[in-house]
């Protein structure tokens, strides 16, 4: 048998599921000793740290016009450099670096889940995929396997058949062997219905007594007795 | 002719003459049948496997390359079929056969004599030495007439 009819069929049915129970095995089997952690990197954001760069200025910026308005307060309320001013100032730059510090723990934990979200996304999608490879393998060979046992019904069908022809020629070419015997048989037969008409001859053995008697009856006539 | 005066009566049953003669030539008959001796078929007897059978065989040997298994590519099991008159193809035991018998010639020649000597030669046709045509026997007739 040649290779299959459909050129765009490159590879059987049991190729295909062998390539594909393949690939799932590998996958799945990477996947035993593999975390999520090993993939988020791939979905850290580039420029997380710009972003919290440039927010962390955001709020130096702010805190440097307030120091200057509390400054400007300050100096008006004729209390600049004094010791409340300084403590002012001091609750001030306690402030914004609290509020520095918040704002880069909230984005960069926002990145951190967001990496770790997508990477456990994309493991668990990845090993469907491979559950569904090895689904389509074990499809692709219970394909073949429907295909084969067409095949061999019809085929046996076919075998059936041509057995038929050659029975009956053979049960033919017995008659043609056989046909002495045959004949024989209905020469015997023939024969057998005539064994009931049986004939039957009887037959008389003459005796001495019979001898003399046909001589005296003889002697009688000849002499006119 | 009368009876009871030392004379013996006899009453013989007997088979007409045509049944005689007709048991008669199946005796002869059967004498020729019997050394016929065996009449060998040269046809086919097995069905040859068919295209979609053998696909299906060639399925099972992809099956078993695909995984890695071993497999019988290539290999031929079974005889080349032959082709008869009608496109009928399968397998004969004829060869099989000639060949035993060819075997038992010459493993056994002196059995293998004997055997043919009961029947004709299959070649030639000259009836073997212990057929009935070579030991003829007179069949007597009665029918009709007095038995000896």
């Amino acid at each position: 048998m040649g290779a299959s009819a459909n050129p765009a069929m490159a590879a059987n049915p049991y190729q295909a599921a062998a390539q594909a129970q393949m690939g799932a095995m590998g996958r799945t089997a990477q996947g035993l000793n593999e975390t999520a952690a090993q993939g988020m990197g791939n979905y850290q954001n580039p420029y997380e740290n710009q972003v919290v760069q440039q927010t962390l200025r955001d709020v130096g910026s702010q805190a440097l016009n307030a120091q200057n308005m509390l400054g400007a307060q300050a100096t008006a309320a004729n209390a600049f450099g004094g010791s409340r001013h300084g403590i002012a100032e001091a609750e001030m730059a306690k402030g914004y670096t609290q509020q520095m510090f918040d704002q880069a723990n909230r984005m960069r934990q926002q990145g951190f889940n967001t990496a770790l979200g997508a990477a456990q996304a994309d493991r668990a999608a990845q090993l469907g995929a491979a559950g569904q490879l090895a689904g389509l393998g074990g499809q692709a060979f219970g394909y073949g396997q429907s295909i084969q046992q067409q095949q061999l019904q019809q085929g046996a069908m076919q075998q059936a058949a041509m057995q038929g022809l050659i029975d009956a020629a053979k049960n033919q070419y017995q008659g043609y062997t056989k046909a002495p015997q045959a004949g024989l048989a209905a020469l015997f037969g023939g024969a057998g219905l005539t064994q009931g008409t049986q004939g039957e001859t009887k037959s008389y053995q003459p005796g001495l007594m019979d001898y003399l008697t046909m001589g005296a009856e003889a002697g009688m006539k000849i002499y006119g007795m | 002719m009368s009876g009871g005066k030392g004379g013996r009566q006899n009453n013989e049953v007997t088979m007409p003459a045509f049944a005689e003669k007709a048991l008669q030539q199946g005796v002869g008959m059967a004498q020729d049948v019997s050394a016929l001796g065996y009449v060998p078929y040269y046809g086919p007897d097995v069905a040859a496997f068919s295209p979609q059978q053998q696909a299906a065989f060639q399925g099972t040997n992809q099956m078993a390359d695909a995984f890695g298994m071993p497999s019988a590519t290539g290999q031929q099991y079974m005889p080349q079929a032959q082709t008869f008159d009608g496109g009928i193809q399968g397998y004969s035991s004829a060869p099989a056969f000639d060949q035993a018998v060819s075997e038992l010639a010459v493993r056994r020649p002196g059995q293998a004599d004997y055997l043919g000597s009961f029947t004709v030669d299959p070649v030639t046709g000259i009836p073997g030495s212990r057929t009935p045509a070579q030991r003829p026997v007179a069949l007597e007739m009665q029918g009709g007439r007095k038995g000896k």
